[in-house]
């Protein structure tokens, strides 16, 4: 006789998932903020004249591009008490995937300052805006339309990556199916239902920032 | 234990960076394997997802979508935890590598895809007109400029999958990540540890980073 699959054992698990899905959202929330304030400041230390500023970003964007998410994480959770800081694993998790993911936020921020015309500085220089007002009211805000669609999918991965954030003690959602499948010893459908519903998550995001991107494109 | 206290460091012993050197050997040795095995079976999948058949270049995608858009670990998990319960049992090293490699060719099979449809029509047509069959386009015409469309992203591909092994450590192989672990948790020093094993994979991926950048400068060509 072969396996019988069953998956309604696992509604009896339902509150925990939801805990999982929880803590899930407000890890990818949180660090969906940080990565995208700071691939903003990344960006713009790229562009600038400043030669020490420009190194910095590229030394941050390169470092944590060749290095693994899981090293970064334990290198926080784990180093930094060595430094008398003790922080609890859930501002970690975030901070470290906010830090993470910084780094192709930066990327496709950068690409989108890069797209901008030089008769749009003209044209704000024009219309006596400052340096800074031009940035703030006509570069930055076209910019980020123009990485719109590569940022929501930064975004997307981060979230695929947050399930990585489980070995620090997070039970996220990751963390819930690895306590669930020893629970109830059935690894295979619960690891198959996440499989699932995180590709469903991915094309309904995917689905909405395309209708999203459609109603804010411009073209240059 | 702080970073400060300099007497702690003499635990650090040099066995310890062999343990992380070898280890770093084994990572190399899943990231190879699992690379050649992903690209192998992507191109297939790309290549056939070129094809002028609306059911059968709809196909590969049953099997790249759900891998490109769930977690690896997850993959992982339900690979090695999962199918046992299937009846299909296999060592770790068998699960980790067949994971992976099915992880890359997802990834592949969208590049190879993109950098072909990504050689305007023209091409195809004068291939005919000049009596070569689809084959002999495929090979003389296409291949040569897709490829070079390809290289840099497959470089780049391949940087990130060999980040991605790194949670083969969950499924208690001894790669990097896991001696980094170990020895760390020895130690009692995390911090000096992790920034080392960081180092190693840095070592390992930057220069291939330098490789593609460069070679996305020197090849890479608006058709």
């Amino acid at each position: 006789m072969g396996y019988q699959l069953n998956f309604r054992v696992l509604s009896q698990y339902s509150d925990l998932f939801l805990s999982g899905i929880v803590l899930t959202g407000k890890i990818s929330l949180g660090a969906m903020v940080i990565s995208f304030i700071l691939g903003i400041v990344l960006a713009i230390m790229r562009q600038s004249k400043n030669k020490i500023a420009r190194r910095i970003a590229g030394l941050w964007v390169e470092v944590l591009r060749n290095t693994p998410f899981l090293i970064q994480l334990f290198f926080f959770y784990y180093g930094l008490p060595q430094f008398g800081i003790y922080v609890d694993a859930l501002t970690v998790g975030i901070v470290a995937l906010g830090i993470n993911a910084s780094a192709p936020n930066c990327e496709v921020i950068r690409s989108g300052l890069l797209a901008i015309k030089t008769g749009y500085y003209e044209a704000s220089a024009a219309l006596g805006f400052s340096k800074l007002q031009n940035f703030l009211f006509v570069v930055l805000p076209i910019s980020l339309r123009l990485a719109f669609k590569p940022l929501t999918s930064n975004f997307v991965n981060l979230v695929l990556t947050s399930s990585v954030c489980y070995s620090i003690t997070l039970m996220e959602i990751m963390g819930v199916a690895k306590t669930v499948s020893a629970r109830s010893n059935r690894p295979f459908e619960i690891y198959l239902i996440l499989l699932i519903s995180y590709t469903l998550f991915t094309y309904a995001v995917s689905f909405i920032a395309k209708a999203i991107d459609k109603r804010i494109e411009i073209r240059l | 234990m702080s970073v400060f206290d300099f007497a702690s460091y003499a635990k650090f012993r040099w066995s310890d960076m062999v343990l992380i050197f070898r280890a770093a050997g084994l990572t190399l040795q899943i990231t190879l394997i699992s690379l050649a095995f992903g690209t192998l079976i992507g191109l297939l999948l790309g290549i056939v997802r070129c094809s002028k058949n609306q059911v059968l270049n709809k196909l590969p995608l049953l099997i790249m979508e759900p891998l490109r858009n769930s977690p690896l670990i997850v993959q992982l998990f339900l690979v090695y935890y999962g199918l046992p319960s299937l009846g299909i049992r296999m060592p770790a090293m068998t699960a980790a590598l067949l994971t992976l490699s099915l992880n890359t060719s997802a990834f592949f099979a969208v590049l190879v895809h993109s950098s072909i449809i990504a050689v305007p029509r023209g091409q195809w047509e004068s291939g005919y007109a000049i009596g070569f069959n689809k084959l002999q386009v495929y090979v003389y015409v296409i291949a040569r400029q897709a490829i070079r469309l390809l290289i840099p992203q497959a470089i780049t591909l391949y940087i990130s999958q060999l980040q991605t092994s790194s949670l083969v450590s969950f499924v208690s192989l001894q790669d990097l990540t896991k001696a980094g672990q170990i020895v760390a948790q020895k130690t009692l020093l995390p911090f000096l540890i992790y920034a080392i094993v960081a180092a190693v994979y840095f070592a390992l991926t930057y220069p291939l980073a330098r490789v593609a950048r460069y070679l996305e400068k020197r090849m890479g060509f608006t058709i």
